[in-house]
């Protein structure tokens, strides 16, 4: 393998478990913006989407596109329930009530699917099916088939929701809402509606990232935790709050992960991320983009 | 048209406003003056269901409203230009107008270009900065911002929150210049908040002075021009700003 591919295989792998923790941080971002939350129950949505497209696809007793689409109408209704049952209820108080309940739910959602599934890891097959590898290979670097979908998912994703909050009068109500409720309010946005729409969308790709990776890792009741931790790690780099710093957070801490893992320790591929994260802390603490996350809190 | 009976409120424990009764007719400029922590504010608020009250009724035509949503009674066609004007920050002046239409139903695109259109004919300035973020406009700018989204909105009554906080006196006679022109040219009935008593009863055709949460004194504009109380308390003299 030449240097060159070698580089270029390292890249991908990044950039396509990048898109996953770009997915996972674009959540965190949309529900911070839409009501001032920090939901640390991001992560599990991943989790959630894992089993539940497991449960729905073990067997195949049904297609498992059917399953996926399934899968996706699941989150979607969790998403309603996560926003009436945390969100709602604590919405006059101050941001912390609400914070601490998303802890809960994120206790409560890693037991639920302990108690449920059990501890043993599953597997859940990847989104294209072929024989052979499951990849092609060009130039010399190997292209899964997972980590393609993974990327171009992300990447469709990334560009249908810019066009939405760009192009469409609901975009901009949502962001009207994320701005200023009280004023949305009395022009007649209907604001809960927004703001359920949003933790909808938010727990869909939430959920959506977790199915894209279930193939590659094992599904876990914990496997939200290090993926929620990552991809508030992206959004910190990013520039908390900024759907570009989520975006390009969650890429490069992604390449980074993939590099240092190869070049330096695949042991330390986690720590690397937390080190980037101090390291922001320290030195740029707004991110890339954003505001002060201390005058943020 | 609408109407406050006896209108009580609280921000938690603290009453604001004490038995507030006022009426505003159809097709009529209304003041209520006021000094800073009076209620005013409070009162636009309640009206708009930001607040609700303990005691007493709000009606729009007759209605009842006092137990409706922002949302609700918006779509009941009040709006409302919020003290500070409230435009959206991160949005351009032409979405911030769209959604003026928000509480509309079946707004099609025809209607909404041509609403906008008149908007810039009342407004010529807001036509070259209709790209601009909300934020980059001057105060005189979203003042007349806030106004023109508030007319999208289509309402049988406008309630205004001190139109002319922090701007210069020529931008304060333009600001009531067109609010004396959307009221006789599109019949809209107002409801005007002001501190600036001369500007404000020279627009109106009646007014109200709040203190303390109690509505005091009540009159014809040019009456309360000519009140000695009004005159001391508005008319420099006495005056204390904040
Ligand atoms: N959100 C709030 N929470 C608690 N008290 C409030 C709140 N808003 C206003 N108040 C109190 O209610 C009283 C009336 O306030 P309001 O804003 O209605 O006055 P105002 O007449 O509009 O004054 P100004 O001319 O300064 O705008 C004041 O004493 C104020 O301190
Ligand atoms: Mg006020």
């Amino acid at each position: 393998m030449s240097t060159l591919s070698l580089i270029g295989q390292i890249l991908f792998a990044g950039l396509a478990i990048g898109g996953v923790y770009t997915l996972v941080a674009l959540g965190i971002v949309l529900i911070y913006r839409a009501t001032n939350v920090v939901n640390f129950a991001q992560g599990d949505f991943t989790m959630l989407g894992a089993y539940v497209l497991f449960a729905l696809s073990n067997g195949e007793k049904i297609n498992f596109f059917v399953a996926f689409l399934l899968a996706l109408v699941v989150m979607a209704v969790l998403g309603l329930l996560f926003e009436l049952g945390v969100y709602y209820p604590l919405r006059n108080r101050s941001f912390l009530p609400v914070v601490i309940a998303t802890i809960g739910a994120s206790i409560m959602f890693q037991n639920g699917a302990l108690a449920i599934f059990g501890p043993m890891p599953q597997k859940v097959r990847p989104v294209i099916y072929a024989s052979g590898n499951g990849g092609i290979t060009l130039g010399g670097v190997f292209f899964d088939y997972q980590y393609i979908v993974i990327l171009v998912v992300t990447l469709a994703l990334v560009l249908l929701q810019y066009l939405f909050f760009e192009y469409t009068v609901l975009g901009k109500k949502m962001q009207a809402t994320s701005q200023d409720k009280d004023m949305a309010r009395m022009l007649g946005i209907p604001v809960s509606i927004m703001i359920a729409l949003t933790y909808i969308y938010s727990t869909v790709i939430g959920g959506l990232s977790g199915m894209l990776v279930a193939p590659i890792f094992f599904v876990t009741h914990k496997m939200g935790v290090m993926l929620g931790l990552k991809a508030f790690a992206a959004t910190i780099c990013g520039g908390f709050g900024d759907v570009r710093g989520a975006i390009l957070g969650g890429l490069a801490l992604g390449v980074i992960e993939s590099f240092g893992a190869a070049f330096i320790s695949t042991v330390y591929k986690d720590a690397f991320s937390l080190l980037l994260l101090l390291l922001f802390l320290l030195i740029r603490p707004q991110g890339i983009f954003g505001e002060k996350v201390a005058e943020k809190a | 048209m609408l109407k406050l009976d006896n209108v009580h409120a609280a921000y938690d424990s603290v009453v604001v406003l004490r038995g507030v009764s006022l009426q505003v007719n159809q097709g009529e400029i209304v003041c209520l003056l006021g000094a800073n922590g009076a209620g005013k504010t409070t009162t636009l608020r309640l009206i708009s269901g930001l607040i609700h009250p303990l005691q007493g009724k709000v009606c729009l035509e007759d209605k009842p409203i006092h137990h409706l949503s922002p949302e609700a009674i918006a779509r009941l066609g009040v709006a409302h230009v919020p003290e500070g004007r409230r435009i959206f920050p991160g949005l351009t002046v032409r979405e911030n107008l769209i959604l003026g239409a928000s509480n509309r139903r079946r707004v099609n695109k025809v209607e909404l270009t041509s609403d906008i259109k008149k908007m810039f004919e009342i407004f010529p300035d807001l036509e070259k900065l209709q790209n601009a973020l909300g934020w980059t406009l001057s105060g005189g700018q979203q003042q007349m911002l806030a106004i023109a989204r508030s007319l999208m909105a289509h309402p049988k009554i406008l309630l205004m929150d001190e139109p002319s906080l922090g701007l210069g006196p020529i931008v304060v006679q333009q600001v009531f210049s067109v609010i004396k022109q959307i009221n006789e040219t599109m019949g809209t009935t107002v409801l005007v908040v002001e501190q600036n008593a001369v500007i404000a009863l020279s627009v109106a055709s009646r007014g109200y002075v709040i203190e303390n949460g109690r509505i005091v004194l009540e009159g014809k504009a040019s009456d309360l021009l000519n009140n000695t109380e009004v005159r001391e308390a508005y008319l420099g003299g006495r005056r204390t700003c904040i």
